[in-house]
């Protein structure tokens, strides 16, 4: 069920992008940036009425709890130095590349609160199987 | 420009990783909705500040918005959803697993609005999409496995 559901979380992303990306080629990447922003936060205030919720902002937790919506924003910055310089799938294989290392060392070490699970040597041909369709998707 | 490039592109692979884990740390302390918010607000504060430094000609005039098809505004509808789905799944499974299943999603989707929209078919991703499933598949039997033996 999680599996399915975290295949549908990419779906989504994929649909997002489609839909970003022809925001972002009729008034720039950065406008583009602040505008789908600015619907989000809309959005988010209409789901927290609808729902009644409250909101606090807690000074009893760590204050880099805050910090994940600024790091999206570097996300989309960096994405756009890779594009402008590499173009598209060069940059792609790589941001994986990224993901795919900072969750092995962040699910092997358990940073982040997140349950430790160490690194299994037997994978490394599972990899060796991600990293050649990695690959085949960017050289063809 | 070409290794900063390199590094840039690398580097926003470990921003959504981090950031994806961060914000469902803080959904688990204030909630998903509240949490998403601030994501939000957090999120648009800095495209302001990144907008402004970066002196992007500005773009937005009654002409380009009008032109623009109302669809295209929604991109930001389908990122809270996806905001919340992450927030709700992150900790229960490990950020690799949740890492390649995305990208598979991610892939496939794409693959499918490219053949619909484009009429383009593109068999180098349609390959190598099944080497990375492969991969995962076998990895995650691995996991089964283990657990399997850890219960006996």
């Amino acid at each position: 069920m999680n599996n399915i559901l975290s295949l549908s979380i990419g779906a989504l992303i994929s649909i997002m992008i489609a839909i970003n990306g022809v925001l972002s080629s009729s008034i720039g990447n950065y406008q583009s940036v602040v505008i789908i922003h600015i619907v989000g936060f809309i959005t988010m205030i209409l789901v927290l009425i609808l729902n009644k919720a409250r909101i606090n902002f807690s000074k009893d937790i760590p204050l880099y709890l805050y910090s994940a919506g600024a790091i999206g924003v570097f996300t989309v910055l960096f994405n756009n130095i890779g594009f402008s310089v590499l173009g598209v799938s060069m940059p792609l294989a790589l941001g994986l590349l990224g993901q795919s290392l900072t969750s092995i060392i962040i699910d092997h070490f358990g940073w982040l609160g997140m349950k430790v699970v160490k690194f299994d040597i037997k994978k490394s041909f599972g990899l060796l199987l991600i990293t050649s369709g990695i690959i085949i998707m960017t050289i063809f | 420009m070409f290794a900063i490039a390199i590094l840039a592109s690398f580097l926003a692979g470990v921003t959504i990783v981090v950031s994806r884990i961060i914000n469902a740390n803080l959904a688990q302390k204030i909630g998903l909705l509240q949490g998403t918010f601030f994501n939000y607000i957090v999120g648009l504060i800095f495209a302001f500040f990144f907008l402004i430094i970066n002196k992007e000609p500005l773009r937005i005039t009654n002409h380009s918005l009008g032109s623009i098809p109302v669809w295209a505004y929604f991109g930001g509808l389908f990122g809270v959803v996806v905001v919340m789905l992450q927030s709700y799944i992150s900790h229960k499974i490990p950020s690799f697993n949740l890492t390649l299943l995305i990208f598979i999603g991610q892939l496939f989707m794409g693959i499918a609005i490219d053949y619909f929209t484009l009429h383009q078919l593109s068999i180098g991703k349609v390959i190598g999409g099944i080497f990375v499933l492969a991969g995962l598949i076998y990895n995650l039997i691995l996991d089964q496995k283990k657990n399997e033996e850890i219960l006996e």
